[in-house]
């Protein structure tokens, strides 16, 4: 079964909320929910520090996999405000995979400014570290894109994705960490809004609900969130507030991710968890994860 | 192996091989215009595409005398000039890519007679027109400069066929333009005239042709008779410009472009260039002339006078774009900066700024908007009409401001949480403020006034079908010809963006804090 009929058929819901509990059932631990993995400490280790805590990359990634990695790259912002996945992450995550065995890895985003500036002011072609294995996609027709059924749907009955992500065996969601002024955060869910051909017709019904829909059928291998800094106000295109945070969180649960990643700082200079954020909580309810960090299995490490 | 000597001897006609020459000097000459023009593009620098407007000295005279400014990178147009005075026009023969493109044309046209026509001081007549029109403060040359002809052919009809083949094996998005009908019109009909005479506009129309004819009289050296000479004919019927009388063995230096034809066809080689520096008689008519200058003196402030130009206030001028009239006069509708915008957001203006301004940029937010990081524009025009700002100070040189059409915004009359505007917003000029109305309180966008710059991400990303519910205006415009736009104030105001005091999104659950 390729990915794309997968997808189709919807079982990916079910399928990948049992996938934690394949993986890491055998070891008993108190929480039995989703492992969510944190690194903190020097740049240019952090994302193999997430990723050895998560069980390594090649758990993930076989050898002779088609990877395909989407890192935020969807404004021709400063690349030191947040707005943009750094390029030094990116090509961390690249090495990863290759390192594991990945025949090719597709670096891809569809950018909102235009895409050769994106390209150019995130510093993105540094992750391109093996020409011949690594290339750089930007989407910018509608040709790259497929139409695609959300079964579950509750706003969004359909969209048109991204094949890249349809036709490789892995994908990698790589999100910054970052403010967003509808949807309070942007991290993994919200970045999937990449992925889809005219992002502007979710804005026209509720907003949240239709990003847990998204969700719903387009489901991240691995969500790496690149809170190397964070942009905690004037997101998602900043300038705004930068913290610097140097943190990777990794894990396979989009939901358990992005809400364990809500609470790691201060938003708008106000606490939240991952239960204040409408379409976390839309995801949840529709079963896509776990919200509560209580039930999380959080490792976290040092690097 | 064959010696030179061994091979058969190439039978030819005498000069044949300068007929080679010619077209190889020609056809590089085109590919060069052709390949500088496609290298505008972001990511590329553009040092010295514009080397062939710098070389010619019609934009160079008409935009120096329209703008009342010196026109410094036409300097060396100079030397096209020195060249004419000294050799006569041979830069319409050999070096001009409109040229060229009509020779092409002809060829496939089919030959026609090549007879003197009266139409040939139409030439002088555009020229003068341009010229008076220039000094009563209006500039026409986009409708008549060769190479603004051709380059906006490239630009409007050229560039977006070719891109959209690119575009099919390639990342890159076609091009499209809303007047390309009519640049495509004009192109062809210029073309066209090659059925009425070979090089039909080099010889009636073009007043650079004019310019550099009327140079030609007093070249040093000219074509001219020598020795004996049967009178044959044979180098009139060559001559595709009709500048030889064989009977009264002349040769009128004006029509004259230099395409040694003559000299192929001379069985005697009794015609040929030598020194002959006395002048020839001007010969244009002073009717002709003076219904040339009062053409300019009626047509100038009638396009001067035009009371509907940016009625609509959507007239959006890319950055640093110098003050509307000294712009229509620098502006020669090349088109350079259409291809050069990397959002296809720069589009031909039909009649906003009136019929003068016909193919001038204007931004279409739309369509495209002015990329903050882009200044891509500035840096190919070639005469300055868009100055060539740096990154930054560009990012300070206003075209305009957002304003919020509530009545049709998802999330001022739908209670969408949509905001992509601000999103959009590069220079964070929207403000998102939650306000309640009939019970729900939702983030909702205003605009910073003090903030924007009119670039119209805002307006590009806007979900909503149809016109965006929030449109770019050219109000607040900063149009200045010399100076710098980044001010100490604007400066600190933006720093102080870096900390917007914004309302918490409604993406957040209220009490779950």
């Amino acid at each position: 079964m390729n990915r794309r009929d997968f997808i189709k058929t919807g079982l990916g819901i079910a399928a990948a909320s049992m996938l934690p509990k394949a993986l890491f059932g055998a070891e008993p631990r108190k929480p039995a929910g989703p492992v969510v993995a944190e690194a903190r400490g020097v740049r240019t280790k952090l994302a193999k520090g997430a990723l050895d805590l998560l069980g390594g990359m090649d758990k993930f990634v076989k050898p002779g996999d088609k990877v395909c990695v989407k890192p935020n790259i969807s404004f021709a912002a400063n690349r030191e405000c947040g707005a943009t996945t750094t390029a030094e992450i990116t090509r961390q995550v690249v090495q990863l995979c290759l390192a594991a065995g990945a025949a090719r890895v597709v670096i891809f985003d569809h950018t909102i400014q235009e895409a050769a500036l994106c390209v150019e002011q995130s510093g993105i072609k540094a992750a391109v570290v093996d020409k011949d294995k690594v290339s750089l996609l930007t989407l910018t027709k509608e040709r790259q894109f497929a139409d695609t059924p959300i079964p579950n749907g509750r706003e969004l009955k359909s969209a048109r994705v991204a094949k890249i992500v349809l036709e490789s065996d892995k994908f990698i969601n790589l999100p910054t960490a970052k403010s967003h002024s509808a949807t309070g955060v942007s991290l993994g869910m919200k970045g999937l809004m990449g992925l889809i051909w005219d992002r502007g017709a979710l804005h026209k019904l509720n907003l949240h609900q239709a990003i847990a829909d998204l969700a719903s059928v387009v489901r991240p291998d691995l969500t790496i969130i690149d809170a190397t800094r964070a942009l905690t106000s004037g997101g998602p295109g900043g300038p705004g507030k930068t913290v610097g945070l140097n943190r990777v969180i990794a894990g396979i649960d989009p939901v358990a991710v992005d809400s364990y990643t809500v609470g790691i700082t201060q938003w708008y200079n106000k606490s939240f968890t991952g239960k204040g954020v409408k379409h976390i909580v839309a995801a949840a309810e529709m079963g896509l994860g776990e919200i509560d960090t209580a039930k999380m299995d959080i490792k976290q490490a040092t690097v | 192996m064959k010696t030179v000597a061994e091979a058969a001897p190439i039978r030819t006609k005498p000069g044949a091989g300068v007929r080679v020459l010619r077209w190889l000097i020609q056809l590089s000459l085109l590919l060069l215009f052709v390949l500088l023009f496609a290298r505008i593009r972001y990511g590329a620098s553009p040092s010295f595409s514009d080397i062939f407007f710098r070389v010619d000295p019609l934009v160079f005279v008409v935009t120096s005398i329209a703008t009342r400014t010196l026109l410094a990178a036409g300097l060396l147009s100079l030397v096209v000039v020195v060249a004419t005075l000294l050799f006569g026009r041979f830069f319409c023969g050999f070096v001009c890519p409109l040229g060229t493109t009509i020779d092409l044309a002809d060829v496939v046209l089919g030959r026609k007679s090549p007879r003197a026509t009266h139409w040939r001081h139409g030439k002088f007549f555009t020229l003068i027109f341009l010229l008076v029109a220039a000094i009563v403060g209006a500039s026409f040359i986009g409708f008549f400069d060769p190479l603004a002809i051709l380059s906006r052919s490239l630009a409007l009809v050229f560039y977006p066929g070719a891109s959209y083949f690119v575009g099919l094996v390639s990342a890159l998005r076609p091009a499209a333009f809303t007047e390309t009908l009519l640049a495509l019109a004009t192109l062809l009909f210029i073309l066209g005239l090659g059925l009425v005479v070979p090089r039909f506009w080099c010889r009636n129309l073009c007043p650079l042709g004019g310019l550099l004819g009327f140079l030609s009289k007093f070249s040093i050296f000219k074509f001219s008779f020598r020795g004996e000479c049967k009178v044959c004919g044979l180098c009139e019927r060559a001559c595709p410009t009709g500048a030889i009388d064989s009977g009264r063995r002349k040769v009128d230096a004006a029509e004259c472009i230099g395409c040694l034809a003559c000299l192929r066809a001379c069985p005697d080689r009794t015609i040929g260039l030598a020194v002959k520096p006395a002048p020839q008689p001007v010969d244009i008519g002073r009717r002709e002339a003076l219904v040339a200058i009062g053409s300019a003196l009626v047509a100038a402030p009638l396009a001067r006078s035009i009371i509907h130009r940016n009625l609509q206030g959507r007239l959006l001028r890319p950055p640093g774009s110098v003050p509307e009239p000294d712009f229509l006069n620098a502006c020669i509708h090349c088109g350079r900066c259409m291809k050069a915008c990397p959002t296809n957001g720069l589009q031909p203006a039909i009649l906003e700024s009136g019929f003068d301004g016909l193919w001038t940029p204007r931004l279409v937010p739309r369509i495209g908007a002015c990329e903050k990081n882009c200044n891509l524009c500035g840096q190919v025009c070639p005469t300055a009409a868009i100055r060539n700002l740096p990154r930054e100070e560009k990012t300070y040189a206003r075209i305009g401001t957002a304003v919020v059409d509530r009545s049709r915004c998802l999330a001022w009359e739908q209670d969408r949480a949509c905001l992509v505007c601000d999103e959009a917003c590069p220079y964070n000029a929207i403000d998102s403020r939650n306000q309640t109305i009939l019970g729900t309180t939702l983030g909702r966008p205003f605009v910073n006034e003090q903030a924007c710059v009119g670039c119209g991400l805002c307006e590009s990303r806007c979900p909503v079908e149809g016109p965006a519910a929030i449109q770019v205006f050219s109000m607040a415009a900063d149009r200045k010809k010399t100076g710098w736009y980044k001010t100490p104030e604007k400066a600190r105001l933006r720093s102080c963006g870096d900390e917007p005091q914004e309302d918490v999104p409604s993406g957040f659950i209220q009490g779950e804090n």
